[in-house]
């Protein structure tokens, strides 16, 4: 591999932006560079230790060989046949994990994850295969009752927590953009009828994210945003007054602009006070920004860094990532399984065919990717613990094996020890012990502090990983 | 009534029955005469209370139309009588007249309903501009050409379906956010400080002396040979290491080239951007242009091209030996001479490999920016005029510049108090920025994040008139831009909105090179074109098709940034819609014609001799060459193909969709797969017949797949790039790979693909309500013989949707029907159809608001 990942020069980072930089918790770097930095603050001046959350998406579903849904289908009764070593299911039964070749890249990780079998969202039963990806982060009944995408569990997050760092929240895609109702690009969504379009160029992430002054002195760049301010302010009237002399059925329209106009206002507000604390000073070096979808490895490693990265700096604390989409046929991302594998189709074929080969390669690979996330927040010093431990990460799709079924997700839950989620185990939720995906969204919600009782159609929290 | 129907709903069909008989008095005659023992008869069974096949059910649908209520449901169910849809080929069938009395009952009330919805509120039609209309205005608006779309967020695309709508064009603060970031990049370009900048040169010079270094032995020093990029030679490429951040820049070069077996014209395209020379794969460029070249190397001759410099990605100097480099531009001469044999016969493009391929000569290249014939440039004097009142009155000048800028961005003229509005942003503005250009800047750019700027609206036309809501109609349809100066002049005079005028317009605006991009972005789209780009092809089945990286470590994987036939299969598919349109030809050539748009290499690609260049042509076709048409195109052919065999499902539903108009259903949720679309890999050869007939044996798929599969069989005759083939791999034999040492030459590939292909193709099939075709010949006869209205309607459809910018819905059944019907005297002519749309009322169509006054 031509491009080494990036790997962070601790030293590197302390320099230029200097130790008051928002380089959260290096408690476990050693006393001396502690008692420089002071007392350990976050960039809002808080001295509360963060609590993170990623929400990460992969398309097409995995292979499940147990049968169609994935879910074992001889309930109770023990035969001796062992579980596929390519499964995406890390072991047979419900129990403590043990690692088959398709998961083995979490081997090491096995007391920070989670496995739950059985779960999905009922808003995505009747959207179709090709489409239930779009509730994967919202659980939104869009066919019945809602008709809409509603509000995403990051932005419930971030709603609540989004002011204590400089970005809200940070949404990420491979294809960008928001898509559109049945073919969604991105997992965030506001509320209702309102996507957050993802960014997919890892160098307009990684400006946004930790040069978005682009070389103006920050002097200038508050002058800039108090004008911008008094402006907005000045153009949402004028905005008014055009929306009263449209025909009735324009007019929703140009609320949705209003609205957008008003959240821009807000922005700017948040924008100029974050002025106030310096941002982080984060070296490229390693860091290939130009990377293409046509080195789905690099490039996908390099989303995953930047997203380690802006919780690192703690410039976010709630991140949603759709690695792939179903309907990516205009993407390179189409032919990742080409790339990586050697693969001769699209694809979105290995969904449909199941080869045994490559869909195991293929699931294998992909855990790679995200173990290797995994793990380097694991191997980040935090408080008394690591980065892991401080953030919840949901890994899965809204298909099991069968390539148009929408119920019994791949689900895997990693990370949060410090926060309250209990490891170590594959839960089934089968039968009479079925409960919405929305119950681990409840207690995804409450680990990072956001005291809700209910999301989506949930019934109630997720009992079994909680402490 | 409302209120019998929810309850109709809830229960039994039983009760349901004795509920409509109770109400029968209410409701039509014909309904209890004709409609329901048809549908008991010949419906129900499928679509009622017991199966929903399709997801459709007509027992709770009540005889009243005009309640509107399950009015979507009507249509539906009219069109699958009136087309003979339904009910199903192998279940007992109505007779013509009953079939007649249910489809003339439902069109009367379906009419008299719409008739009565229409004056009502209509659907909504107001939506952002899509990123293509944006970059295009912006482009009218400021006159300069900038690439802007790259730094929007990404628009939503889906296959056959339009995106210019009010569904898919969403508005969010992080878009109106890169707005008003795009909108001060392209004001920074397009108003300029009053100092004139220094132009800056860069200029490199080859001799002609003999190349030495390694593969290049035999090239001389100024010459480039295919693909080629030796060291030494032009092209590898010139530096620039001194040019400003924007304005315009001219590349000067003086060329000739050689032809040492023949050929009269050799492309040489310039890329700028990135040093390809050090990770091709990674660098970033940005097409210049092409030149032809024709001259010898005894008559050189001087070549320009122009460009804006904002558009090309400059190489961030590095940091080497503790000094940061300059950031730099490189400018790359490709020789993209392609007579279509080159992946044939030359498996190693390098020279001297192919010593009888022509070359290009560069004697120099010049490079200067920013270029300004006249200064201040004119796409700044047309914002900051020239004029006395600047000094004398420099109020009243600022209100003249915002009125003037305002009125064409809002595509209509501006109003005091919208002008005033800005003139007090101005004057805000001002003692912060300073200068006036820069305080202009900054003004004009939150003027573009207004929503009369970036919405397409329809006003209530007590304030602004229809007429130029009818001009920016016509522009974003033909132009996919701004309306131009005659358009508004014409809706200032009040002319425009008139049948007559409206034809004279539409043919001139069609005549315009700005079609070009209405051409192209609604042929994408209907076609649902751009997957095509991003099919796998199998390298081991079609090792000659695209150009490989030889060697390195990125062998294997395609030579990026040079065109390739995939482009040109693209520009064909465009380039032959442009071309049907220009000639007003017949909606008929869609499924055959006598031409073919080709060049060079495409002609190679389907066999047809005689084609001599790049440039796209009609080129005449014969029987023997099997094209003629969209349908066997290779951008629809490969797109709907898996890259190593045909995959006849995706091919039917693209005929489906894109040429009959039928909306095809994705598959429902916990419908198992097909097993295997014929060959996953090169390895193993199936039948495709065999394998469809066996997915329909299963009664959930066959529902669907019975009017799928059989449309997807004669295509069976082209292979998965688009070739016409004759024999294909005989089912179940293990297909070898070919092999690169073994089947090396092009005898050699012949060899090999006839040692695979033993079985002759089998292209046979019913199809659904139609006769048995043999292969695509008698399938595009039947077509032209039994569905040209169908064809026809659907191409309306799409026109018009794509014009008024929505979806179409049950109200626009009857505009449609009077457009087909009036297309129809003169054999569906293009250009006609076009013409018609935009004089049809529904495209001239006013504000619910309006109408509800007038009537």
């Amino acid at each position: 591999m031509k491009h080494k990942s990036w790997h962070l020069d601790r030293r590197d980072l302390l320099k230029g932006g200097g130790i008051a930089i928002a380089l959260p918790f290096l408690n476990g770097m050693g006393s001396g560079l502690k008692k420089a930095m002071g007392s350990i603050r976050n960039a809002a001046g808080e001295s509360e230790q963060p609590k993170r959350m990623l929400v990460s998406y992969f398309a097409y579903g995995a292979y499940m060989p147990e049968s169609p849904s994935g879910v074992p289908r001889s309930t109770g009764r023990t035969d001796d046949k062992e579980h596929n070593p390519w499964s995406w299911w890390p072991c047979k039964d419900a129990g403590p994990l043990s690692f088959n070749e398709s998961s083995s890249p979490f081997k090491p990780l096995k007391d920070d994850i989670s496995y739950l079998r059985g779960l999905d969202h009922a808003g995505g039963w009747k959207l179709g295969g090709h489409s239930s990806g779009d509730v994967f982060a919202t659980g939104a009944d869009m066919i019945g009752a809602e008709k809409t995408n509603n509000i995403s569990i990051d932005q419930v997050a971030a709603q609540l927590h989004g002011h204590k760092t400089r970005y809200s929240s940070l949404v990420l895609g491979t294809e960008g953009g928001t898509g559109s109702y049945g073919s969604c690009k991105t997992l965030s969504h506001r509320g209702p009828g309102r996507p957050i379009p993802s960014l997919h160029k890892p160098q307009e992430i990684f400006n946004r994210l930790f040069n978005p002054y682009t070389g103006k002195g920050v002097e200038q760049v508050r002058a800039g945003l108090k004008r911008d301010a008094s402006i907005l302010d000045l153009v949402l009237e004028h905005s008014r007054s055009f929306k009263h002399r449209l025909g009735s059925e324009d007019q929703g329209k140009v609320d949705e602009y209003l609205d957008s106009i008003r959240a821009l206002e807000q922005r700017v507000e948040r924008t100029s006070k974050w002025t106030h604390q310096p941002l982080p000073d984060v070296a490229t070096k390693g860091l290939n920004l130009e990377v293409s979808h046509k080195e789905p490895e690099e490039y996908i490693r390099c989303m995953y860094d930047l997203i380690y990265l802006a919780f690192q700096t703690d410039s976010t604390r709630f991140a949603t990532l759709m690695l792939e989409s179903e309907q990516s046929s205009n993407s390179e991302m189409w032919n990742y399984a080409t790339y990586v594998l050697g693969y001769k189709g699209a694809t979105h074929d290995i969904a449909h065919k199941r080869p045994v080969d490559y869909s195991g390669q293929w699931d294998q690979w992909r855990a790679k990717q995200h173990a290797y996330f995994l793990q380097r927040l694991r191997d980040t010093p935090e408080g008394d613990g690591n980065m892991l431990d401080r953030t919840v990460v949901l890994w899965g799709s809204a298909h099991p094996h069968a390539s148009h079924s929408t119920k019994n997700y791949p689900i895997q839950l990693a990370g949060g020890s410090h926060l309250g989620v209990k490891h170590g185990h594959l839960h089934e939720f089968v039968g009479e012990k079925k409960v919405p995906l929305a119950n681990l969204f409840v207690s995804m919600l409450n680990a990072v502090d956001v005291p809700v009782e209910k999301f989506a159609d949930s019934t109630g929290p997720m009992t079994e990983l909680v402490q | 009534m409302i209120r019998w129907i929810l309850v109709a709903l809830l229960l039994p069909l039983v009760w349901q029955c004795q509920l409509n008989v109770s109400e029968a008095a209410t409701v039509d005659d014909g309904y209890e005469a004709h409609v329901r023992p048809f549908f008991k008869a010949h419906c129900i069974k499928c679509h009622g209370p017991d199966k929903s096949k399709g997801e459709l059910t007509l027992h709770t649908l009540d005889g009243d139309l005009g309640s509107g209520q399950g009015i979507e449901r009507w249509e539906v169910v009219l069109e699958a009588i009136e087309s003979g849809a339904m009910p199903p080929e192998d279940e007992p069938q109505p007779n013509q007249a009953e079939r007649k009395a249910v489809v003339d009952w439902i069109n009367s009330g379906l009419r008299a309903y719409v008739e009565k919805a229409s004056s009502e509120a209509p659907a909504e039609t107001a939506r952002r501009l899509t990123n293509f209309e944006y970059e295009n205005t912006m482009r009218d608006l400021l006159g300069i050409d900038l690439n802007l779309i790259e730094y929007l967020p990404q628009d939503p695309v889906k296959p056959y379906h339009f995106n210019n709508t009010a569904e898919f064009m969403l508005l969010g603060p992080e878009q109106i956010d890169r707005y008003l970031e795009v909108a001060r990049r392209a004001l920074a370009s397009a108003i300029v400080d009053l100092e004139k900048p220094e132009t800056l040169k860069t200029r490199q010079d080859w001799d002609s002396g003999e190349s030495n270094k390694g593969f290049a032995k035999k090239l001389n020093r100024n010459e480039i040979a295919i693909h080629n990029s030796r060291r030494g030679t032009p092209g590898q490429g010139m530096g620039v290491k001194e040019f400003p951040m924007t304005g315009e820049f001219r590349i000067r070069i003086q060329a000739s080239a050689v032809f040492p077996n023949g050929g009269s014209e050799l492309p040489l395209r310039f890329v700028m951007g990135y040093n390809l020379n050090i990770n091709s794969s990674t660098q970033e460029v940005v097409p210049v242009g092409v030149v032809h070249l024709r001259n010898s190397p005894d008559d050189p001759k001087i070549y320009e091209l122009r460009g804006r410099i904002e558009n090309f990605p400059v190489q961030k100097g590095r940091v080497h030996r503790g000094k940061l480099q300059p950031d730099r531009l490189t400018i790359t001469p490709q020789n993209i001479y392609d007579d279509g044999t080159l992946n044939d016969e030359n498996q190693f493009l390098y020279w001297p490999r192919q010593p009888d391929m022509p070359r290009a000569v560069v004697d120099w290249i010049e490079f200067e920016a920013p270029v300004n014939e006249i200064w201040p440039p004119k796409h700044h004097a047309r914002i900051l005029f020239d004029s006395p009142l600047r000094q004398s009155d420099p109020g009243n000048y600022i209100r003249q510049v915002l009125t003037r800028f305002m009125s064409r961005a809002y595509r209509r003229p501006a109003m005091a108090e919208e002008v005033s509005r800005f003139v007090e942003i101005y004057n805000l503005l001002k003692p912060q920025l300073g200068t006036v250009e820069a305080t202009m800047r900054e003004t004009l750019a939150m003027l573009l994040v207004t929503p009369q700027f970036l919405l397409h609206t329809k006003a209530d036309g007590k304030f602004i008139g229809h007429e130029f809501e009818l001009a920016s109609a016509l522009s974003y349809f033909l132009w996919g831009s701004m309306p131009d100066g005659r358009l508004y002049e014409l809706a200032v005079s009040g002319e425009l909105n008139d049948a007559e005028v409206i034809a004279e317009q539409v043919k001139r605006m069609l005549a315009d090179p700005r079609s070009e991009d209405f051409v192209s972005n609604f042929t994408h789209q209907w076609l649902s074109l751009s997957k095509m780009k991003t099919v796998p092809i199998n390298r081991d089945l079609y090792p000659r098709f695209l150009y490989y990286v030889e060697a390195g470590e990125r062998a294997g994987t395609e030579k990026p940034y040079i065109p390739t036939i995939r482009d040109y299969m693209m520009d064909e598919t465009i380039g032959f819609v442009r071309e049907l349109i220009r000639r007003n030809a017949s909606v008929t050539n869609l499924v055959d014609s006598d031409f073919a748009m080709l060049n060079q290499p495409l002609a190679a690609h389907y066999g047809i001799e005689g084609v001599e260049g790049q440039r796209l042509r009609p080129v005449e076709i014969k029987a023997e060459h099997h094209l003629g048409g969209l349908l066997t195109h290779g951008s629809v052919l490969i797109g709907n193909g898996t890259g190593s065999a045909p995959h006849p499902i995706y091919r039917a539903v693209w005929l489906r969709e894109a040429i009959l108009g039928d909306e095809v259903k994705a598959p429902p949720a916990e419908v198992p797969a097909l097993s295997d679309s014929a060959g996953d890999s090169a390895e193993q050869a199936l039948s495709i017949k065999d394998l469809l007939a066996k997915h329909r044996t299963v009664e959930s798929c066959n529902d669907c797949h019975v009017r799928l599969d059989p449309w997807g069989i004669p295509f069976e005759q082209y292979n998965a790039i688009g070739k016409y083939q004759r024999f294909v791999p005989k089912e179940g034999t293990r297909v070898r790979g070919f092999d690169r040492k073994r089947d090396n030459d092009l005898p050699g590939y012949a060899k090999y693909r006839d040692g695979i292909n033993t079985q002759e193709v089998l292209a046979e099939s019913r199809v659904p309500h139609g006769p048995e075709v043999d292969g695509m010949d008698q399938l595009k006869a039947h077509l032209l013989a039994s569905r040209k209205h169908d064809i026809a309607e659907n191409v309306i459809r799409r026109l018009l949707a794509y014009g008024i910018g929505r979806q179409l819905n049950y109200r626009d059944r009857y505009e449609v029907e009077n457009l087909v019907s009036q297309s129809s005297k003169d054999d569906f002519l293009l250009q006609d159809m076009i013409v018609a749309i935009c004089q049809s009322s529904t495209f001239r169509e006013r504000t619910g608001n309006e109408r509800k006054r007038d009537n």
